[in-house]
Order: structure tokens, then C-alpha cells, then sequence
């Protein structure tokens, strides 16, 4: 197929602060990435970038952030992401960073990426929580999410030829 | 740990979950359009995974089964008990086909035609438009210089007996002796030829046209002999029948319907049919594919033959319980072939020989052709039978069908067709040794077919009716082929050979105007039902070229005759035609996208789909009135003027309703007189021009409302084809006009033309002068001084330009699309009002289609620069005389309004504005009578 080639960069917000999460929002992110990429490549990389640049997927509860760019410059955009320190959203700044999980092809080979990454977070989170009632809401929450795949999984497999 | 954290941590596990469960959902949700095995890899893909699901991997199979069940891949629909070799079988084929023919009727000659031509559903027909080779140019190179043969059995036949006064008394209502011969015309009457005619309602000329229609008698046993009971066959197109049937049957008062013989053989039919179909799947189900023998089944199925749509409840046939006249409709019940073109003399003569006669020696056992035998022990009818068949002969030495008197009638009995079938196709040509005979041959072209002739077995319901059931099957008459000794000898049948009652037509072909006269003349078989297909493949194993609807417009194009029913604007059918072809016009120039088709509000094209008759002839009307008054003040020249003046108390003419209407009583009850009393008024004007004038005045005086109507009586168009062309120029026609008696073109004769027709159109021929053909809906506008004075300066001279128009509806589109939007939007965000806002803007769609004039038309003919003067119906390139020719309507008014204001040395010129084009482009104008 004759089609332009993207690379999707799976990132995690990580932040002390919960307020800096909720706070995020595709423009600005994008904003914010943007200059960070005009900062530390200059305008040659922001032009390089801007083409095809978008942020596909955002998630303020959990802080994951799937950006798009083309596949000849994702190395700018992935090596500037570094160099973010802090959200800027209404007057209010929080210090954050970026945590890049997964560079992927298409979005879809991401979304399996993201589904197994939080299966074992989940898993990390119940063994080293320690509080009883706490233990049963993880509990409770890992279950769902294995039930949803008992579900699916015939068309998870399906997915997966698929690809 | 903190309390904080604690929450935070049950909090982002449940987002985590929720993240997974739509990641989950996003991955497992199919994102092309490919079908589930498309997306397989290659090497996984196997054959058969197309269309078996159980070749998938297993877990794609429920996704792949759910996709299968899909309409859009569904396979279509067969007859589920029957596999495809059963429904090849004969019997169920013929089942189907049956079933098929009950919505739209097939003509014999369908499942040929299916095969070999686009098929169109047209008035209540299958019929084949157009055939699928290219074959434009062959189909008229045949007509010139081959043959053309078409199936027109689509033609209703609709049967008058009685007395002859009685049906000539009936239907003289409905005819004018103005517009040329009646049904009372000597030759038609006696049976020698065939009249064509144009009929009106009854006493309503000149408004109120049903249609054209043609007709023959069935000449007398006894010539004198009145009391005898006539036989008349009114022929006319499927779209006029139901009108013209109602009119006929009010005129001759025939309310009580008949039982006739031809209505009880169909509901047997119908009802045997009917029997089997129920029994046929009974038999099907559950059990081997094998057949039962047929003796067990009570009968085996027929096919429909004629017409299968009919209902055996209605009737077919009325009679009138004072004048003892009985109307039936025998539509379907004949076959009519049409051969057109030269070589069709050929081809007739060799597919057709005239059965044998049967002598006495033969052996008498029992043969289904009673009627025959009983007919060769009469001596004269035997006789009679040599004569046509020695005239039959004769007519292959005629190069040309045009030859004959038009209309000639030749009654024929002839044997089986199919028996002397040619191994392979060939072509016929015409014989020269049969052209010695030169005597009998010139004898003939001179008299016609003598009126004894013309008589034929076809006339009798009973012996068609019995030639079509004994026809001898395909299927037998092959098998008989094979089991001659030798191979590929003549068959010969004898006695069983079946006799065939045919009747041939002269089909005149062009008989108006000065050139190609008898262009495309032909003869037409009209042969007993069943017989369609027997005598077909043999014309065509002959060589001739079958042509379908598109090739009979073009040949009445080419004829320069109206094409039914598109060019009779004035008659019910033909409105009809017009408001179906605007809408389909329509539709298709709305699927363009906007930017992809003509604007014709900004090309000045008022009306592009359809023809606007009622306001062109209205808006001239009331041009001439307006011109009137101030014209006569105002004239620059002295001698019009005084002409003018002179007319006005020249007007109110006497009355005399009694003495025209004796006239016409007399003139109807003796067809002589008739004839003279036409032939009188082409010599000299003034007599019957007066009652002629009277007539259309009281007539016009009685429409109060007058309605359209289109110019068909001969004299005032002879007179009108006289003014059109540039009389200085053309000596022949300033030799002649004198000696005819005609009248100068003056103001005062046009005048008196307006007074009777106001509103009147005139059927007109145009040839172009430069290049280019029109298109239908062309535009006939007058042409102004300057065009005129170009056109002298510069011989080549192309025409004039339209400016161009604005468009003052491309705003309103703008505007009401941009409230759409808008609406759309306010609809997007709350989601309260969905009713009001869903009906609004179908109801602005309807209204504005970018690039059409909407709402009421303004004046039609002011609208553009030059004055519009009619339109094209018919436009093409023609082959036949080498430039774009076009034929159309123009308004009487503004025709005569032309002429008179035109200089005589370019009178008649006109200018022709396709409805796509800025272009003007000369035409020369000429009224063919």
C-alpha cells in the first residue's frame, strides 16, 4: 500500500502532582511539544516535525499520551521529549516529565502494547500493596480487566493473525 | 503510606482497568472494509475461503459468519428446488418465462431480441431498444441500400365491423377532410390500400388530437354490395390505444361488452397453466430429480402466446345494440414485421413461397388444415390464389418498394417458411432474370395490386385461430429434418405442410418535400399469432438487419415524419412522453455534481428538459396583439400598411354553419366527391377556403379556452411551404406557385391564418447551413437585421453569440445552503428540536437546483437576445443528406410574423441555439407537405 509511514510514540505523564494529570489536554500538549522541539532543534525540527505531527490518544486519569509523527523524524520529536519539565495549563505550572513506553507503527500495535504494560502494573501494584481494603479493590479491578480478556479472546487472537 | 496515596492507588487501578477494557475493544474491532480473510496473510489464504467458512481458522469463523450473512454478499436468490439443469429443462423454462411475461408483455420475438439487443419495459412491452453491436451507421446503410426488418407487433390492431355507412357515419367525427384523407377515401375503402390518418375527438378539430393512426378495410366479396358487413383495422401505437379506443367506442355508442372467442381461449390457457404450476412442486419435493413420464401428466405446459397480460375478465370486445357495430381489440393477436429498404422484395421472395394447392388426387385423410382443402375445392378461390402468387413473383423483379402505389395491399397464403431454411445465412439479392416480365411488371407498378388481391384467409378469426394451434412444433418439424434419408434434402410434407393466411402492407417512405422521395419504403407481414419467430429467423437467414426503437426514430427522422409519441405535443399521450422525458432529463443532470454541468439559467436556456408549447404559442399570441395596434400608425412601408387597413373590416366574415355543415355530410357519404372537393381546394382558394374558415372559426369560437393545437390541415400547409423558401431564388417554385393559384404572402392571408389558429404550431424541417447538429430541445429563434448583414458579408458567417446571463438564483442556493449548515450545526449541539429542523430543508431542496430557472417561467420568447421561435424535437446529424438536420415545432404566429418581416431573398432562415451553448448557427427552415 502506498501510504505515508507514521511512528507512535506511547508516553507516560509522570507527575507528583494529581492536578497536573486532569490538567492535560491535546492542545496543550501538543503546544508544549512543539516548543520543546523548537527549543532544542530549532526551526528546522519544528518544520520537520510539524508535518503529520498529532496527538491520537490521551488519557488524563492515567496520564498516557499517544503522539503521531512521520516515521523519517520521530527521533526529534522522541529526543525532545526529554527535555519537557513541566505542564503550563492555566496559569499554573507543574513539573512533570515524560515517560516514553512504546514506539510503534501503527496505533494498534500500541493499544496491544498499552494493554499488556497496565496488566503488569496491575500485577506490580497488588503485590506490593499491603492494606486489606485496598488489596480487594485491586483485586477487584484485575479481575475485570481478565474477565473483559477471557471475553475477548477469541477476538484478541483474531487481532493478533490480523496483524 | 498515607490516606491520600491509598486512594489514589484503588483509583488508578480502576483507571488502568478501564483503559484495558477499551484498548481491548479498539484492538479487537475490525478498522477496514476487507473481508476477514483478506486480512489473513497470504500464506494462510486458501481457495475456497471465499465462500466456506468452515476454510477459515476457526477463530475467524464466527466473525467471517457473520460477515457472509451480510446482503451484500449474499448470492441471488434462485429457485430454491431446483438445481440449474431443472431449470434448463423445457417445461420449467417455460414455466418461468410464463411467469414472466404476466407483468409486461414479450412480443414473439422476445427471447431472440433478449439476447441480441438492450430491452426496455416501454408501454407496457419488452421491447428492444437499441441492438448491442454497433451498429448505427449499418442500420441505416441497410435501410438505404439492404433491409431493415423490425418487429412492430407491439402495434395495437383495433377491429371495426359492421355496416359500412354505419362505421364511416361513426368515426367521420373524428376525422378531417382537412388534414387530408378520410376512412372514406375510394381506394381505402374498397380494400386496395392503406389510408393513415390523423384522429381527433370527435368534432373537436382542430383541438383535442388523439393520434396518428393508420387503417385498411377489407375489400368486398361483391364489390356495390352495401349492405354487407365491412371489416375495418384501425392500426395505432400502444401509448394512443386506450384514448383512441375510448373515443371509437363512444362514437359508435358500443357500451355492451362481447364474449368473444378470443376471450374464452385465454382463461383455459390460463387456467391449465395454472393447474400445473401448483402440481409441479408437489412433485419436486422430497423425491429424485427424475421426471414422471409425461402421459401421466394431464398436459403439457403452452406457451403464452399473444398476449399474457391480458385478464380474461375484461372484455375485448364491445358491440353496439343500435348500429350493430362491434369494436374488438386485437392487439397481440397478429404479428406485424416491418421490412424497410430496397432489397426487401428479395428477401420476401425468397423466404416466402406461396403454398401449394391442394388437389383432389392427394390422399384426403384427416389433416388439421380443413380450411385449405375446402378452399382449393372452390375453382375460383383457387384461381384467385394464382393470381397472388403470380404477383407475389412479380414483385421480385421491382428494384424498389417505392415503385409501388403507397399503401398497396397483397393478400397471400403461404406455406411453411422454415421448411426451405437456407443451411447458413446468406444474403438475397434481387434477381435479374425475374425482371423480363416488363408487361405485367409495368402493368402492376401503374394499377397496384388488382382489389381482388388483396383478400386474404387472415381477415377470418376462425382460420387464424386454427393455423396457430396446428403451427407444427421446432421440435418436430427438426426431428422430421433428421429422419430423412438423405441428409439435408428438402423436406417435403405434403398435405400436413401448414397454409399460412399473410398479408402484405406497402409501407410509402418519405413522401414529403422534393428529395429522397420514397426513401425507406418497405412492406410490412402482418402474420396469424404464433407464427412470429417461423417467419423471422428466415427474413433474417436472408439477410436482413434487425433494428430496434432507436433505429425506427432515426428512420422517421430521416423520413422527416413525426415519431410517435414524442412529436405530437398536442395529443394526451405526447404530453405524457414530454413530462416523463423531462423528469428522466432531470434526474440525470442532477447527478453531475454542480460544478460538472451546464448553468442554464446563465446560458439563457429557460426550459432545457421540456418544451413550454402552451407559453410559446400564448406569449405570441399576445406579441401579435400588442403588435398590432401601434404597427399600423407606425409603418414604414406605405403598402403594408394599406393592406393592414384594408383588413379590418374584412375580418367578421358571414356565417354560414348550414351549408358547411352539409358539405361535410355529403362530401363523407360520397368519398368521390370528397376527393375532389380536396383536390379543388389545392387548385383554386376561395370556395371551400371559406367554409374551411368558417368551420375552424366556429370551432375556435366554441374553445373558449383555446387550447394548443398543431397545424395539420393540408392546404394552409402548402401555403406556408411555399412562403418559406426564398421564392425569388428558386425559379421552379415561382414557376409553379402562379399556376397553383397561390397566395402572395401578405398580410392579410396571414391575418386570416392567425384568426382561426392563435395558437397554433407548425411541424417544421431545418437543415443547418454550417456545421454541427442540434440536439433535442434546441432552440429556433428568429434571427435580427445585423445577423442577416453579416451573414451577406461573410458567406461563412457562423452566427451570432448569446451574451451571457446572471444567474439570480446562485445566491438564494448560497444562502439557503448556508442556513443548512447552520442548522446542522445548532441540530449537532442540542439534540432537542429533530422534527421541525428535519423537514425543513427537504422542503428547500426540492425548490433550487443550481443551474435550472425555478419557479414560473418568465416570457419565453423575449428571454434572450433573439426572439424564440419554437423548438427541436428531433435533431441529429443525418446521414442521409449529409449536414445536421433537426425537425420541430415552431409557433404559426411567429413563423408567419417572420416571414413577413424577412426580405424575400433570405426568407426562411432561422437561427438554432443548442440549450448547452452560447452559439447561434444558421438554419434554413422548410415546411415538407
Amino acid at each position: 500500500m502506498v501510504r505515508f509511514k507514521h511512528r507512535y510514540l506511547l508516553c507516560e505523564l509522570v507527575s507528583d502532582d494529581p492536578r497536573c494529570r486532569l490538567s492535560l489536554d491535546d492542545r496543550v500538549l501538543s503546544s508544549l511539544v512543539r516548543d520543546t522541539i523548537a527549543r532544542v532543534h530549532g526551526t528546522f525540527g519544528a518544520a520537520a516535525c510539524s508535518i503529520g505531527f498529532a496527538v491520537r490518544y490521551l488519557n488524563a486519569y492515567t496520564g498516557i499520551v499517544l503522539l503521531r509523527c512521520r516515521k523519517e523524524f520521530y527521533q526529534l520529536v522522541w529526543s525532545a521529549l526529554p527535555f519537557i519539565t513541566y505542564l503550563e495549563n492555566k496559569g499554573h505550572r507543574y513539573p512533570c516529565f515524560f515517560n516514553t513506553l512504546h514506539v510503534g507503527g501503527t496505533i494498534r500495535t500500541c493499544q496491544k502494547f498499552l494493554i499488556q504494560y497496565n496488566r503488569r502494573q496491575l500485577l506490580i501494584l497488588l503485590q506490593n500493596c499491603t492494606d486489606e481494603g485496598e488489596r480487594e479493590a485491586i483485586q477487584k479491578s484485575v479481575t475485570r480487566s481478565c474477565l473483559l480478556e477471557e471475553e475477548e479472546e477469541s477476538g484478541e487472537e483474531a487481532a493478533e493473525a490480523i496483524e | 503510606m498515607t490516606l491520600s496515596i491509598l486512594s489514589t492507588a484503588s483509583t488508578f487501578a480502576q483507571a488502568r482497568a478501564a483503559e484495558i477494557s477499551a484498548m481491548l475493544k479498539a484492538v479487537t474491532q475490525k478498522s477496514s472494509n476487507s473481508l476477514v480473510f483478506q486480512t489473513l496473510p497470504r500464506h494462510m489464504r486458501r481457495r475456497a475461503m471465499s465462500h466456506n467458512v468452515k476454510r477459515l481458522p476457526r477463530r475467524l469463523q464466527e466473525i467471517a459468519q457473520k460477515e457472509a450473512e451480510k446482503a451484500v454478499h449474499q448470492k441471488k436468490e434462485h429457485s430454491k428446488n431446483k438445481c440449474h439443469k431443472a431449470r434448463r429443462c423445457h417445461v420449467n423454462r417455460t414455466l418461468e418465462f410464463n411467469r414472466r411475461q404476466k407483468k409486461n408483455i414479450w412480443l414473439e420475438t422476445h427471447i431472440w431480441h433478449a439476447k441480441r439487443f438492450h430491452m426496455v419495459r416501454k408501454w407496457g412491452y419488452c421491447l428492444g431498444e437499441r441492438p448491442t453491436v454497433k451498429s448505427h451507421r449499418a442500420c441505416y446503410r441497410a435501410m438505404t441500400n439492404q433491409c431493415l426488418l423490425q418487429d412492430l407487433s407491439y402495434y395495437c390492431c383495433l377491429e371495426l365491423k359492421g355496416k359500412e355507412e354505419e362505421i364511416l357515419k361513426a368515426l367521420s367525427g373524428m376525422c378531417s377532410i382537412d388534414t387530408g384523407l378520410t376512412f372514406a377515401a375510394v381506394h381505402c375503402l374498397s380494400g386496395k390500400r392503406q389510408g393513415s390518418l390523423v384522429l381527433y375527438r370527435v368534432n373537436k378539430y382542430p383541438r383535442e388530437m388523439l393520434g396518428p393512426v393508420t387503417f385498411i378495410w377489407k375489400s368486398q366479396r361483391t364489390p356495390g354490395d352495401t349492405s354487407e358487413s365491412r371489416q375495418l383495422w384501425i392500426w395505432l401505437h400502444p401509448t394512443l390505444k386506450q384514448d383512441i379506443l375510448e373515443e371509437i367506442k363512444a362514437a359508435c355508442q358500443c357500451v355492451e361488452p362481447v364474449k368473444s372467442t378470443v376471450c374464452i381461449a385465454d382463461p383455459l390457457l390460463t387456467q391449465s397453466q395454472e393447474k400445473s404450476q401448483t402440481e409441479l412442486p408437489d412433485e419436486k419435493i422430497g423425491k429424485k430429480r427424475k421426471r414422471k413420464d409425461d402421459g401421466e401428466n394431464a398436459k403439457p405446459i403452452k406457451k403464452i402466446i399473444g398476449d399474457g397480460t391480458r385478464d380474461p375478465c375484461l372484455p375485448y370486445a364491445w358491440i353496439s345494440p343500435t348500429t350493430g357495430i362491434v369494436i374488438s381489440d386485437l392487439t397481440m393477436e397478429m404479428n406485424r414485421f416491418r421490412l424497410i429498404g430496397p432489397l426487401s422484395h428479395s428477401i420476401l421472395t425468397e423466404a416466402i413461397k406461396a403454398a401449394s394447392v391442394h388437389t383432389v388426387g392427394e390422399d384426403t385423410e384427416e389433416t388439421p388444415h380443413r380450411w385449405w382443402i375446402e378452399t382449393c375445392k372452390n375453382p375460383d378461390s383457387v384461381s384467385l390464389h394464382c393470381r397472388q402468387e403470380a404477383i407475389f413473383e412479380l414483385l421480385g423483379g421491382i428494384t424498389s418498394p417505392a415503385e409501388i402505389p403507397a399503401g398497396t395491399i397483397l393478400g397471400l397464403t403461404v406455406g411453411d417458411p422454415r421448411i426451405n431454411l437456407p443451411q447458413k445465412k446468406s444474403k438475397a439479392l434481387p434477381n435479374p432474370e425475374k425482371c423480363q416480365d416488363n408487361e405485367k411488371v409495368r402493368q402492376l407498378l401503374l394499377e397496384g395490386v388488382p382489389v381482388e388481391c388483396t383478400h386474404s384467409f387472415i381477415w377470418n378469426q376462425d382460420i387464424c385461430k386454427s393455423v396457430t394451434e396446428n403451427k407444427i412444433s421446432d421440435q418436430d418439424l427438426n426431428r422430421m429434418r433428421s429422419e430423412l434419408l438423405v441428409p439435408g434434402s428438402q423436406l417435403i410434407l405434403g398435405p400436413h405442410e401448414s397454409k399460412i393466411p399473410i398479408l402484405l402492407i406497402q409501407q410509402p417512405g418519405k413522401v414529403t418535400g422534393e428529395d429522397r422521395l420514397g426513401w425507406g419504403s418497405g412492406w410490412d407481414v402482418l402474420l396469424p399469432k404464433g407464427w412470429g419467430m417461423a417467419f423471422w429467423i428466415p427474413f433474417i437467414y436472408r439477410g436482413a438487419r434487425v433494428g430496434g426503437l432507436k433505429e425506427s426514430a432515426v428512420h422517421s427522422q430521416y423520413k422527416r415524419s413525426p415519431n410517435v409519441p414524442g412529436d405530437f405535443p398536442d395529443c394526451p399521450a405526447g404530453m405524457l412522453f414530454a413530462e416523463e422525458q423531462a423528469k428522466n432529463l432531470l434526474e440525470k443532470y442532477k447527478r453531475r455534481p454542480p460544478a460538472k454541468r451546464p448553468n442554464y439559467v446563465k446560458l439563457g436556456t429557460l426550459a432545457p428538459f421540456c418544451c413550454p408549447w402552451e407559453q410559446l404559442t400564448q406569449d405570441w399570441e399576445s406579441r401579435a396583439q400588442a403588435h398590432e395596434e401601434p404597427s399600423v400608425a407606425s409603418s414604414p412601408d406605405g403598402k403594408e400598411s394599406e393592406l393592414r387597413r384594408s383588413e379590418a373590416p374584412c375580418a367578421p366574415m358571414p356565417k354560414k354553419p348550414h351549408q358547411s355543415s352539409d358539405e361535410v355530410g355529403t362530401a363523407i357519404e360520397h368519398p368521390r366527391e370528397a376527393e375532389e372537393v380536396m383536390d379543388a381546394g389545392c387548385q383554386e382558394s376561395p370556395g371551400p377556403e371559406s367554409i374551411t374558415d368558417q368551420e375552424a372559426r366556429e370551432n375556435h369560437v366554441a374553445a373558449t379556452g383555446s387550447q394548443l393545437c398543431v397545424l395539420r390541415s393540408r392546404k394552409l400547409l402548402k401555403q406556408l411551404s411555399a412562403w418559406c423558401g426564398p421564392s425569388s431564388e428558386d425559379t421552379r417554385r415561382a414557376r409553379r406557385a402562379p399556376g397553383r393559384g397561390q397566395q402572395g404572402l401578405t398580410r392579410e392571408a396571414c391575418l386570416s391564418i392567425l384568426g382561426h389558429f392563435p395558437r397554433a404550431l407548425v411541424w417544421v424541417s431545418l437543415s443547418l447551413l454550417s456545421k454541427g447538429s442540434p440536439e433535442p430541445h434546441t432552440m429556433i429563434c428568429v434571427p435580427a437585421k445585423e445577423d442577416f448583414l453579416q451573414l451577406h458579408e461573410d458567406w461563412h458567417y457562423c452566427g451570432p453569440q448569446e451574451s451571457k446571463h446572471s444567474d439570480p438564483f446562485r445566491s438564494k442556493i448560497l444562502e439557503q445552503k448556508e442556513k443548512k449548515k447552520r442548522e446542522k450545526r445548532q441540530k449537532a449541539g442540542p439534540a432537542s428540536s429533530d422534527g421541525p429542523v428535519w423537514e425543513e430543508p427537504v422542503a428547500g431542496q426540492e425548490a433550487l437546483t443550481l443551474g435550472l430557472w425555478s419557479g414560473p417561467l418568465p416570457r419565453v420568447t423575449m428571454h434572450c437576445s433573439r426572439t424564440l421561435l419554437g423548438f427541436v424535437t428531433q435533431g441529429d446529424f443525418s446521414m442521409a443528406v449529409g449536414c445536421g438536420e433537426a425537425l420541430g415545432f415552431v409557433s404559426l404566429t411567429g413563423l408567419l410574423d417572420m416571414l413577413s418581416s424577412q426580405p424575400a431573398a433570405q426568407r426562411g432562415l432561422v437561427l438554432l441555439r443548442p440549450p448547452a451553448s452560447l452559439q447561434y448557427g444558421f438554419a434554413r427552415i422548410a415546411i415538407e407537405v
